[in-house]
């Protein structure tokens, strides 16, 4: 996070951030030589480079996210290799969550300041990516390179590098900075500069209503798929305050054996999900996102281990340093980490890749596919993931037409179930199909084209109907009873619960929410 | 087009499978001795007929009358008897789903998986469609992963959002309408749910036959901790 700053005492919640001594003097300089308009001009465009930054994150976490079988074994039956698979899915959500968090709360500065985010075709064009904007050098990672290139790759010693150069901790006192940058941090700190300047005023921040901006309602920090067990549990034992049951007491129950990677107190401002109408909510969430991603500034020492008051909440960085420190290969790593926080001892019990490999814990997925990299039978399959993915953003840029009175439900219908319950499965069972050569299909979240706006609900249901009609191609081509015609089924059940079409394929479902009305102005 | 013969209506296959190779034991074994429901009627996979005009609801203890459970008006099959009044039913009797936002109607969503710090502090006490949070059946091993009832059971805090919240308004409500038969008892106390899950809810152990029916119910996350098999 940028600079230095005091934890204030308990209180409503935490102050804003107060500037570092470089911060204040590029603010004195911002004030001297640019002009209201300048300042705005520059405010608009590193705000959408945010949200476009806090997007491309995305992608990469969630790729590696669906590489990980997390729960191949029931409680009782956990081991060490299977635990560490899980703790990292969870971690690894748990960021991916709050990724969702930061481009809401950019998007809901912007809005606020009368400028629409824009998300709908702003993902990555290709991996390896650089972060938009970002530093093409930086430091040295364990093979001894130094380019800032984000990959699409499964759970690998490697693959967690990659994810601390995304969240690495600014230096303390480090420059502000709105291109080339080294660390979001200072991204996010010439942001605030900008918003410290003179030249704007609490009226600045009411050109979109707070009122139909992101809801603080439609975020919450944990669900089900960021907690993991500490190690073995009772699959069968009653969630607490159940009295004890009457058969041996060997393992402690699931809900005992959780543990939470986020916490509901790890935020700036009155919630975690702002709405904005002050120059200090803009900066509220600013905080929000630097110190849960890079950790809360420590008084003359830098970035901090933690994130909340309670101080149970990692960093980003953190989280995913002391995963990578589980791995074996972290006791010989010349990768260069951050001074602060100080990197942690190697964890136990060690993890070797092959490990989790032989164990297909960790899918052997390819790495940067694309649709064009896979077989044809296969690309409209791929492509639909790209579609679905395209329409979340679009359903995202909606929240903010929708009238507030009816945000929640179209958040529930559209967002949540295309997330949970579209994409999610959807991944999940493509992720069984087989490639030929060892490897199973992955995930893409490309740039599709799905039309305007205002037809991309049409453009959703033609790449549906496409993969609907290659999964069911391909189940033709194998035993009617298998396991892969029962996985090519299920492709094309999710393809057509996305759209309800063809009609008749998931029977009593309720399609995506159409957002065409939203956007036929 | 082929047609795709497994039903997914509520549990897509996809929800059961992994990649994974190689012999691992079966989920849950040993199970419990000696099984503590032997005295239960087996877990309903297919609910009942309901009594006219009543609502549905998301688990068991939650029924606003006679009758209303799993079990529906036919009642068990070892006794041939329905439940005596509300919050006495054997489980949901809204259409079962396993997700969050997937519930038809009001006061049918379970809650503990996915949703904000309010939803779970309020399980089956939502709105209206698509506003309820997660699977039903609500099992006994669910619980809440945001807000003050985090870590805590989610069936529990259903029974106590019923209790002093749902039923008190619900009871107005059938006493002031005309659909209900002056036959049913509507009242202001609660009944106890049945004996062996009054504490706890239903439990996953009872639900899947004592392991040997896994597919009776699902409910989401790949974490492994739901409690009801996953989606891996």
């Amino acid at each position: 996070m940028a600079g230095a700053a005091h934890r204030a005492l308990p209180a409503q919640h935490d102050p804003a951030t107060r500037l570092t001594p470089a911060e204040r003097k590029f603010v004195a300089w911002l004030n001297a030589h640019k002009t209201r308009d300048q300042v705005l001009a520059e405010l608009e465009a590193n705000l959408q480079v945010a949200v476009e930054v806090e997007l491309a994150t995305i992608p990469i976490y969630l790729f590696t996210y669906y590489s990980i079988q997390r729960d191949a074994a029931s409680g009782e039956a956990i081991d060490p290799v299977q635990a560490f698979a899980n703790k990292a899915g969870g971690v690894i959500m748990s960021v991916a969550v709050e990724e969702m968090l930061h481009m809401s709360l950019s998007a809901n500065v912007m809005y606020a300041m009368g400028w629409a985010p824009q998300i709908y075709g702003k993902a990555p064009a290709a991996y390896p990516t650089p972060l938009p904007s970002h530093n093409p050098v930086g430091p040295r990672g364990p093979n001894g390179e130094t380019a800032e290139l984000i990959p699409l790759s499964r759970l690998t010693f490697e693959q967690l590098w990659h994810f601390l150069q995304i969240e690495y901790p600014e230096p303390l006192d480090a420059p502000p900075q709105d291109r080339d940058w080294q660390t979001i941090g200072q991204l996010y700190s010439y942001v605030r500069c900008l918003l410290r300047t003179d030249w704007l005023s609490d009226a600045d921040f009411q050109r979109g209503a707070a009122a139909a901006a992101i809801q603080p309602y439609n975020y919450s920090p944990n669900n089900v798929d960021t907690l993991y067990p500490t190690g073995k549990f009772d699959p069968w034992k009653p969630a607490p305050p159940a009295p004890r049951p009457g058969w041996s007491d060997s393992y402690p129950s699931a809900a005992a054996a959780a543990d939470y990677t986020n916490r509901a107190d790890s935020h700036a401002g009155a919630s975690q999900l702002l709405c904005i109408s002050t120059r200090e909510d803009a900066l509220l969430a600013i905080d929000t996102i630097c110190d849960q991603g890079e950790g809360y500034p420590v008084p003359n020492l830098g970035a901090g281990a933690d994130d909340d008051p309670s101080k149970r909440e990692q960093s980003h960085y953190v989280k995913f340093l002391k995963l990578q420190a589980q791995f074996a290969a972290y006791g010989a790593t010349t990768e260069t980490l951050a001074d602060e926080p100080s990197p942690p001892p190697p964890q136990l019990p060690a993890i070797m890749q092959d490990q989790l490999d032989q164990a297909q814990l960790v899918i052997a997925f390819p790495d940067n596919p694309t649709t064009d990299s896979y077989p044809p039978e296969l690309q409209p399959i791929a492509r639909f993931c790209s579609a679905c993915f395209q329409y979340m953003l679009i359903l995202t840029e909606t929240v903010y037409r929708v009238p507030p009175a009816g945000q929640k439900l179209f958040f529930n219908e559209g967002l949540h179930r295309s997330m949970i319950w579209v994409l999610d499965k959807y991944i999940r069972t493509i992720r069984e199909i087989p490639l030929g050569n060892g490897q199973f299909m992955a995930p893409v979240f490309e740039n599709l084209d799905l039309g305007e706006r205002k037809d991309s609900f049409a453009g959703l249901t033609r790449f549906g109907v496409e993969a609907v009609n290659a999964a069911q191609a391909l189940a033709n081509t194998v035993p009617p009873n298998s396991s892969m015609a029962t996985i090519y089924g299920d492709v094309a059940y999710y393809a057509a619960l996305a759209t309800g079409t063809p009609a008749g394929l998931a029977p009593g479902k309720r399609p995506l929410v159409d957002v065409r009305p939203y956007w036929s102005e | 087009m082929t047609k795709h013969a497994p039903d997914h209506s509520s549990t897509p296959s996809v929800l059961h499978q992994t990649v994974r190779a190689g012999a691992l034991p079966a989920p849950g074994v040993p199970t419990p001795r000696p099984f503590p429901y032997a005295d239960s009627p087996p877990f309903p996979a297919t609910i009942g007929p309901q009594p006219a005009g009543m609502p549905l609801h998301a688990c068991m203890g939650l029924n606003s009358c006679q009758g209303s459970d799993r079990f529906g008006t036919r009642g068990r099959p070892d006794t041939g008897q329905p439940n005596a009044c509300a919050g006495q039913g054997y489980c949901a009797t809204a259409t079962d789903h396993t997700c969050h936002v997937q519930n038809h109607c009001r006061n049918q969503g379970g809650c503990g998986l996915y949703g904000t710090a309010e939803e779970m502090d309020n399980p089956g006490n939502n709105a209206c469609q698509s506003l309820g949070s997660c699977a039903t059946p609500i099992n006994a091993e669910r619980f809440s992963t945001n807000g003050p009832n985090q870590g805590k059971s989610v069936w529990a805090r259903a029974r106590a959002v019923f209790e002093h919240g749902v039923w008190p308004e619900l009871r107005q409500e059938l006493l002031s309408g005309q659909t209900v038969s002056a036959a049913q008892p509507l009242p202001e106390t609660l009944g106890l749910p049945p004996a062996p899950f009054a504490q706890t809810g239903p439990t996953y152990l009872w639900i899947s036959d004592d392991n040997g029916a896994r597919d009776n119910m699902t409910a989401c996350g790949a974490s492994g901790l739901s409690g009801a098999g996953g989606c891996s």
